[in-house]
């Protein structure tokens, strides 16, 4: 793989939190949309790697007419190109991973963001390395490139435990970044203004193959956990300790003060644990 | 040599001012850059809630069609308070639930983007994420361009448009600004509380789009100022605009304000039980003729809060109408300027005839000392006091008493206060000459 | 069901047990000296011995092997996210990332930053990582029966590329003392600004605790991502927790062990952290914390002062 086949960017359009009330964000308006961290970073990520490997960026989106807003910021920070796979928001992962697998089969790095914001499965990149049969490396925290062969991309990755691996990666390969690996530059001017109209390549793509399964939606709740049986000879030594009756913090006491007096209440509290003399 | 422009006008702020300038100047083929701070046009902006568009008429014919409204006003009521009575005048009229409409309300991130997307749609370039940091000038102090806080961010024009709302940083820098003068600003604070639309028809008296405007004197709690009580469709605005040296002398916080009207016996039933949503605030220039800066300067005009165009006297509330206004008058001077390849001040003059010829300044003369007469003492602290007991004892039965006369509850009460004859006369006739 | 557990050097991850745990303690350790794995787990464990970790071949390989398996668990430790995925593609078959639970009937799974949950009814045939630590394991039981299987990787044709593992860092000073401190100050996205981030510090100090965060706060580069708390982060077991302005994500949470006393200080009263916590105090956390450290030196100030001195 040569290194002036250029880097492409995977961008994906979110509508954005959708808790905000009347007057805040809704799903279906554009205006509160946009990429996520993650997304800005892998974007700052192939504008540097572009720039120490002498090659260009495209700047990809599997998405909406909305989401061309995206591209365009790209395209102001830097990217050549700018593709736009017409396809819905909501899209299965499985179908935008096989289209941007077809759309990218020159790239010789795509970057992603490790998760999108709504769906947070982080499994678009992995799918887009099994299409083109490539390495992955998902989910780094650092990246650097070998520039005097430009065929080795050398990450750092997290493991459990707050170990790191490094990790060296064979050209062509998918990487997906965190959020915080790095802050998008700032657009120059000129090219900001140029991107507000600039060419946006947009493919049709073939209707939708795979649909999710529809889902009950309900408020996070956190799952009733397995309880090691308890020991203890007597009955009700067991029966006190499954119920934690008489020994249990009294878990579950909400307040509403005033913040001088939610500072007390919390000191009070931290004494009457032993955490405070 | 002087540098080529690399557009014709820059419009700074993406406000009502900017967006109407900007159609207007696209419209006519200029090319047009309008920047923007907010991540889109409205989407920092506040206000009370209720616009009155009939200058959109000019621009975007039938805009009703469009324009992302909450509710038309049918129903304007002006209230005054003292702490345990009210009195009310209410208006309503069914010609105002029907086009060509009267006043709509409306949240001002659909609103300006709304209108924003009008410019775009002619053809000007609307760039966001964009703040104007500095002015460019040439040799002879000439605004030629400006500077942004984007690399590379310097853009000339051959002129640039100040829309850049209250506190104009474009304006300052020009030094078209008096000094400014704390008395001449008040602060608008507001709470957007949210309550389901039956509940909100059902309270307000309305029914379908049909939406309530209420100004309030009195009930802002020692501090001089007004309340303001709107309906959105299923939000309800309510807040204060207050005089900022009182404030600050009485050490008072503007929530707590907000809290004490939300306590008055007129007004709790009416916001009982809503979620607090949302609360802002923002300085209003208030002084209007008094504190307006030279609207041109060369290669340089101001319009909308920029200017302080707002009218802010009494039971007026007016800013988004005189700022669409402006702006639309600066596009039009601009266009003219251009065309004729004079940019000067002088050449720029046409701005300032089309404000005087129109509503804009034709009302701020007219009502040039309303907002200092509506903000003094008396008319804050005295005379609700006055209005609410003369209506009570007009509307009491003291039986076996007669009923008294006007002309002596007036007097019993201008005593009862120790108000002077001659200071209700003088008011009465400022009044008069302020608003009549 | 079965659990499919990437193993390094002998190591279970993060996560195996409960994995094989919610497969009705059916597992195959894949990887790196698995049989030394083995020692945690009890019920049906199927050995494979593959070498050095190898996300794509492996997926390839294990697609061929398991492809009448209809339910595959990963737990989504940083290995069991690389590998679930791809051994989805490569079984074609829907994926489910960090469910809360998985069934032949349903699969529960958080979205929209964990605010929600989507539960949905389980495909035929699927792949799923299950959170760390939301399950809670059960006692260990007897000792597993043991099988081998064979996975032959590359074989012929094109082999799969893979990223080559150079060299595993141990975890560093802030990540090891976050993970072994016995109390945590958490701050989330409640919090005003960075200077509000150092206040947080400055309670830690006062407090004895050391200082960890939501992923929203080291996105913003607030503070290294090393301190970040979670699924994606650092896994820690402290006694005392305390949680400014986060809502409590459930990939937050699931890297927060199971505290002594949590305090929770969040505008809003019903969001998860809230319900986890054993004080819940509703208020502006940033005003709470600027509250919270004028007490506390107005305190050790009149504590000083001894009457003697
Ligand atoms: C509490 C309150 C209640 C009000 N109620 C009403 C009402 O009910 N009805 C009514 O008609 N009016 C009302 N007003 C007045 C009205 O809000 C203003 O008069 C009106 O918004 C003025 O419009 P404008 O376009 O001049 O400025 P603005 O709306 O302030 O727009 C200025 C724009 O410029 C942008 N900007 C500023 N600086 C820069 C920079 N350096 N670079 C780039 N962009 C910049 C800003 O982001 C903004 O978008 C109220 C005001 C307040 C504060
Ligand atoms: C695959 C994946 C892996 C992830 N890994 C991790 C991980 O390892 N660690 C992690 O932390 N997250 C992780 N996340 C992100 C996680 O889903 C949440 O988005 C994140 O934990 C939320 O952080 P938060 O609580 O700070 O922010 P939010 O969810 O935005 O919550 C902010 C909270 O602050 C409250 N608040 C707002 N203002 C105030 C105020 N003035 N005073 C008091 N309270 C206030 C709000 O009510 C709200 O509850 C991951 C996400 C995905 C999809
Ligand atoms: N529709 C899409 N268009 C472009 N890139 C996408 C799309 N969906 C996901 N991605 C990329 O894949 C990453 C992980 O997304 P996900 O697998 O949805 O969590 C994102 O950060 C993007 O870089």
């Amino acid at each position: 793989m040569s290194a002036t086949a250029p880097i492409a960017v995977c961008l994906k359009w979110t509508p954005a939190r959708l808790d905000g009330g009347p007057l805040g964000p809704d799903a279906a308006d554009d205006r509160f949309a946009g990429i996520s961290p993650a997304d800005r970073a892998a974007l700052e990520l192939a504008l540097r790697l572009a720039d120490r490997l002498g090659t260009t960026v495209t700047a990809i989106t599997a998405g909406p007419a909305g989401a061309e807003r995206a591209l365009r910021d790209a395209l102001a920070a830097g990217a050549e190109r700018a593709v736009r796979l017409d396809m819905a928001t909501d899209a299965d992962s499985r179908d935008v991973a096989f289209e941007l697998a077809q759309s990218l089969a020159d790239a010789a790095i795509v970057l992603c963001g490790d998760y999108s914001l709504d769906r947070g499965s982080g499994s678009v990149p992995a799918f887009v390395a099994h299409h083109r049969r490539i390495a992955q490396a998902l989910g780094l925290v650092d990246i650097d490139v070998d520039t005097a062969t430009a065929a080795t991309v050398h990450a750092t990755r997290r493991l459990d435990g707050g170990r790191r691996e490094l990790l060296a990666i064979p050209l062509p390969c998918v990487l997906s970044v965190e959020g915080s690996l790095a802050t998008l530059r700032r657009a120059p001017l000129p090219r900001a203004l140029a991107s507000r109209s600039a060419h946006i390549d947009v493919v049709a793509t073939p209707p939708a193959h795979h649909h999710g399964a529809p889902a009950i939606v309900t408020a996070y709740r956190p799952r009733a956990r397995v309880m090691p049986a308890p020991a203890g000879e007597v009955v009700l030594d067991r029966l006190r300790r499954l119920t934690d009756a008489g020994t249990a913090p009294s878990r579950g006491e909400t307040v509403v003060l005033e913040p001088p007096a939610a500072a007390a209440r919390i000191v009070d509290a931290l004494r009457e644990w032993g955490y405070l003399p | 040599m002087p540098e080529t422009p690399d557009v014709d006008v820059i419009v700074v702020g993406a406000g009502p001012a900017g967006a109407c300038a900007s159609i207007e100047l696209a419209r006519a083929g200029l090319q047009v850059v309008l920047l923007e701070r907010g991540p889109f046009p409205g989407s920092k902006n506040m206000y009370g809630g209720v616009v009155y568009p009939r200058i959109l008429d000019e621009l975007i014919p039938n805009w009703w069609d469009e324009a992302p409204v909450q509710r038309w006003v049918t129903r304007r009521s002006t209230m005054v308070l003292t702490p345990t009575q009210a009195l009310t005048v209410d208006f309503r009229s069914t010609a105002w639930g029907a086009p060509p409409y009267n006043g709509a309300t409306a949240y001002r991130p659909d609103f300006d983007h709304w209108l924003a997307s009008h410019a775009e749609a002619a053809g000007a370039q609307v760039l966001c994420s964009t703040t104007v940091v500095g002015l460019l000038r040439d040799a002879n102090g000439r605004v030629v361009g400006v500077r942004t806080d984007r690399p590379d961010g310097d853009l000339r024009a051959r002129l640039v448009i100040a829309c850049d709302g209250v506190n104009s940083f474009v304006a300052k820098e020009a030094g078209l600004h008096p000094p400014v003068d704390a008395a001449n600003y008040t602060l608008g604070v507001k709470e957007t509380l949210a309550l389901p639309k039956e509940v909100i028809d059902e309270r307000f008296g309305v029914r379908g789009r049909e939406g309530v405007d209420i100004e309030i004197l009195g009930g802002t709690g020692g501090v001089n100022g007004g309340g303001f009580v709107y309906t959105n469709l299923d939000t309800i605005a309510i807040g204060a605009v207050l005089k900022l040296p009182k404030l600050a002398a009485q050490k008072r916080r503007p929530e707590e304000i907000i809290a004490g009207l939300k306590a008055h016996p007129a007004i709790a039933p009416l916001v009982e039980g809503a979620e607090l949503k949302e609360y802002s605030a923002h300085v209003i220039p208030e002084a209007g003729l008094a504190m307006m800066p030279k609207l041109t300067g060369d290669g340089l005009l101001v319009a909308g809060d920029a200017a302080a165009m707002c009218l802010a006297a009494g039971i007026w509330l007016e800013g988004v109408n005189f700022a669409m206004a402006s702006g639309m008058y600066a596009g039009r001077a601009a266009i003219d300027a251009i065309r004729a390849g004079d940019v000067s001040t002088a050449g720029l003059a046409g701005y300032e005839r089309r404000l005087s010829e129109t509503f804009v300044l034709r009302d701020h003369r007219k009502l040039k000392r309303a907002p200092h007469l509506v903000l003094s003492d008396r008319v804050q602290h005295v005379y609700p006091e006055l209005i609410t007991s003369v209506a009570e004892r007009m509307f009491r039965v003291d039986n076996p008493e007669p009923k008294p006369g006007l002309r002596r509850i007036v007097t019993s009460e201008r005593k009862r206060l120790g108000i002077r004859r001659r200071d209700l006369a003088r008011d009465g006739l400022d009044g008069f000459r302020s608003f009549g | 069901m079965l659990a499919v557990i990437p193993v390094r050097d002998g190591a279970l991850p993060a996560g195996a047990t409960e994995a094989a745990d919610e497969c009705g303690r059916r597992a195959l350790l894949v990887g790196h000296q698995v049989e030394h794995a083995t020692t945690h787990l009890s019920g049906e464990v199927i050995l494979c011995e593959v070498g050095e970790y190898r996300p794509g071949a492996w997926a390839d390989a294990l697609a061929r092997a398991l492809a009448d398996e209809p339910i595959i668990v990963l737990p989504a430790s940083p290995d069991g996210r690389d590998l679930g995925p791809r051994l989805a593609a490569a079984l074609d078959r829907p994926f489910f990332a960090g469910a809360t639970e998985i069934t032949d009937r349903t699969v529960v799974v958080p979205r929209d930053g964990g605010r929600a949950m989507h539960t949905m009814p389980a495909p035929p045939r699927l792949v799923a990582t299950l959170q760390v630590g939301i399950r809670g394991q059960e006692p260990a039981g007897d000792a597993a029966t043991v099988t081998s299987m064979s996975l032959d990787l590359d074989p012929g044709g094109i082999p799969i590329a893979d990223a080559h593992v150079e060299r595993v860092l141990a975890p560093d000073a802030a990540t090891i003392d976050l993970a072994e401190a016995g109390r945590i100050v958490g701050g989330g996205a409640g919090l005003r600004s960075a200077d509000q981030f150092d206040r947080l510090a400055e309670l830690g100090d006062r407090l004895g605790a050391s200082v960890g965060a939501t992923r929203v706060i080291t996105d913003r580069g607030w503070v290294g991502h090393e301190r970040q708390i979670g699924t994606t982060g650092v896994v820690v077991a402290p006694e005392l927790y305390l949680a400014f302005g986060i809502s409590g994500a459930v990939q937050h949470t699931s890297g927060l062990g199971h505290p002594d006393h949590v305090i929770s200080v969040n505008v809003d009263a019903h969001c998860p952290m809230m319900q986890l916590a054993d004080l819940g105090v509703v208020a502006d956390a940033n005003v709470v914390l600027d509250e919270l450290l004028s007490l506390l030196s107005a305190q050790a100030a009149t504590e000083g002062v001894r009457p003697d001195a």
